[in-house]
This record gives C-alpha cells, structure tokens and sequence, in this order.
C-alpha cells in the first residue's frame, strides 16, 4: 500500500512539465520587461509585415483575425485558439511559449521578439474575452 | 488417378494457402501501409504544423538533411534543441524508406530516388507522383486539401498509417 502511494506520488511529480497559469507566465515576462500593454499586443497582433520574399505576413495569417478562432498552418492543420478564454491548454507551458514566439516572430518579424513585446502580446491574449 | 487422400490434401491445402494469402494481400492491405510515427517526441514536434509524416516516406539522407536545416524548414523556423533534434534525427533514420526493415512500398520509394540525391519532399518522389498521376492540379487546389502535403484531407485513415485506394475520399470543395 504504501509502495502503491508512493509510485502513484512519483507520477503526479513527474507528469506535468511545469505546468503554469497564463497569468504566471504573464507574471514573469512582466516583471522582465518592466510593463505590459494589451493595447500594444493587439497592434502586434496584427500589424503587417512584408518579407524579404515580398509577402505581406502578420501573426493573423496563420491564427485569423480573432484569436477565439481555429488557425491554420500553411501545410492546412488546424492551430488551437490562442485566446486562453477559448482554449485553456495556451500559455500553461513555459518552454512551449518561448519555443513558438521564437520560430514564429522569426517567421513573420524575420528576427526573435523582444521580452516587452512577448509580454503585450500575452497581456493581449489574456484580456481577449 | 482416382482422389486419393494425398491428392485431396494437396488440393485443400493449396485452396487454404492460397485463401490465406488473399486474405493477407487484399483483406489486411498491410502492404499498402506506412507505420505511423511511433516515437512521442517525433509525433509531437512533427505533427504540431503538419500530419506527422511516417519516416518510411523518405530516405534516411533526405531526413538527415532536413533535420540539419530546420531553421529554414520550407520558408519557416522549425527549430529544435540539439537534444531534440538528435533523437527524432535517430528515429526518422532508423525507419525510412531504406533502413533495411522496410516494407515493400517504402524500397518501392527508396529505389526511385537517385542515390546521389536527398529530396525533401516526398511529393516530389517518382513513386509519389506515379501514384498520383491521376489527379488533376484542380483537386489539389480544392479549399479542404490546399497542399500535397495534406495526405489526411483524401486518406480518411492517413493518420494510422495506411493509404489503400478504398479508404480515399476526395473532398469536393
């Protein structure tokens, strides 16, 4: 019984990988940037870049103009609501956050966003209700 | 010659033989299958912007390429950590096309690739484009597959592993 306790203990340690709440991951981006701006993420959100290729890109290009909506991929899979309010998964896991705003600002500023930046953007996330 | 015993068995067991093998080649279709990706963190990585491809669809040197130039993986950043990037590199090529287990579809694939090339798309494979000659660039254009790469919008059971010509269902628009 108490070896049964103890496995299922070591289980609930090891499952989730640090998992936060928005608002945490929020938290510490704030604190790094010194401020954040939901106002700011929205521009952000949809401001429109041309690349190098000559395509005008922005983040609504893959994740729509409502951040409540299901996304697509330029391959067409579906991409999961960023909007926390649609979809409780978004902003819980601190390495997956950092490993998308890397690949994709990369993608559509063609260069890594700023913690300030990171930080407007979740603010603007989290306020979409 | 009458039926004799001997005759009878042989006749019944070339019948069974023979019914077992057409069960297997048509009823199962496991010939037509490309096993699914079944290491988690290949699945996850892969799969997180496209259906996660089964490695038997390329070579073990078109994935070796690919995995060295993830920054620039077809006009985006698919970056992974070292770490990461080693362990799917080893699954990937340890199940192509040419690793020694492959089944017969995959060395189909595998031998119609130049030895002294690496393609990244397997759509752009000889035995691909054989199997698909019959589809017109209007289908492919069609809002519900968009891509070539979108195996899952006609292979109904794409994500199990197996594309048989039965289990195809075009979208219409």
């Amino acid at each position: 019984m108490k070896i049964l306790f103890l496995a299922a203990s070591l289980l609930l340690v090891s499952a989730p990988a640090a998992a936060e709440t928005p608002q945490q991951i929020l938290a510490t981006y704030q604190q790094q940037a010194g401020s954040a701006s939901a106002a700011r993420g929205e521009k952000l959100f949809f401001a429109k870049v041309t690349s190098a290729k000559g395509e005008v890109v922005s983040c609504t290009t893959c994740h729509t103009d409502n951040p409540k909506a299901v996304g697509k991929t330029r391959a067409h899979k579906a991409i999961d609501p960023l909007a926390p309010v649609a979809n409780r998964e978004r902003f819980t896991d601190p390495a997956k956050v950092e490993k998308w705003f890397k690949r994709n600002c990369k993608d559509v500023l063609a260069r890594e966003c700023t913690v300030q930046e990171k930080a407007d953007f979740v603010a603007y996330m989290i306020s979409v209700k | 010659m009458g039926i004799t015993f001997k005759n009878l068995f042989i006749l019944l067991t070339t019948l069974v033989s023979s019914g077992f093998w057409l069960g297997y080649s048509w009823g199962s279709g496991s010939d037509a299958n490309f096993p699914p990706v079944s290491h988690e963190l290949t699945a996850e990585e892969c799969g997180s912007c496209h259906m996660a491809f089964p490695a038997g669809l390329l070579p073990a040197r078109s994935w070796q390429e690919m995995m060295k130039t993830l920054n620039q993986h077809f006009g985006e950043d698919a970056s992974l950590s070292p770490e990461e990037t080693a362990a799917i590199t080893r699954y990937l090529v340890e199940n192509a096309a040419d690793n020694p287990r492959a089944n017969i579809l995959m060395r189909r694939i595998a031998s119609g690739i130049p030895g002294n090339t690496a393609p990244q798309r397997f759509t752009e494979t000889r035995h691909f484009g054989y199997l698909h000659d019959e589809v017109p660039a209007s289908i492919w254009k069609r809002g519900k597959i968009g891509s070539k790469a979108n195996c899952i919008a006609c292979h109904t059971r794409g994500e199990s592993g197996s594309f048989t010509e039965r289990e195809i269902k075009i979208p219409k628009d």
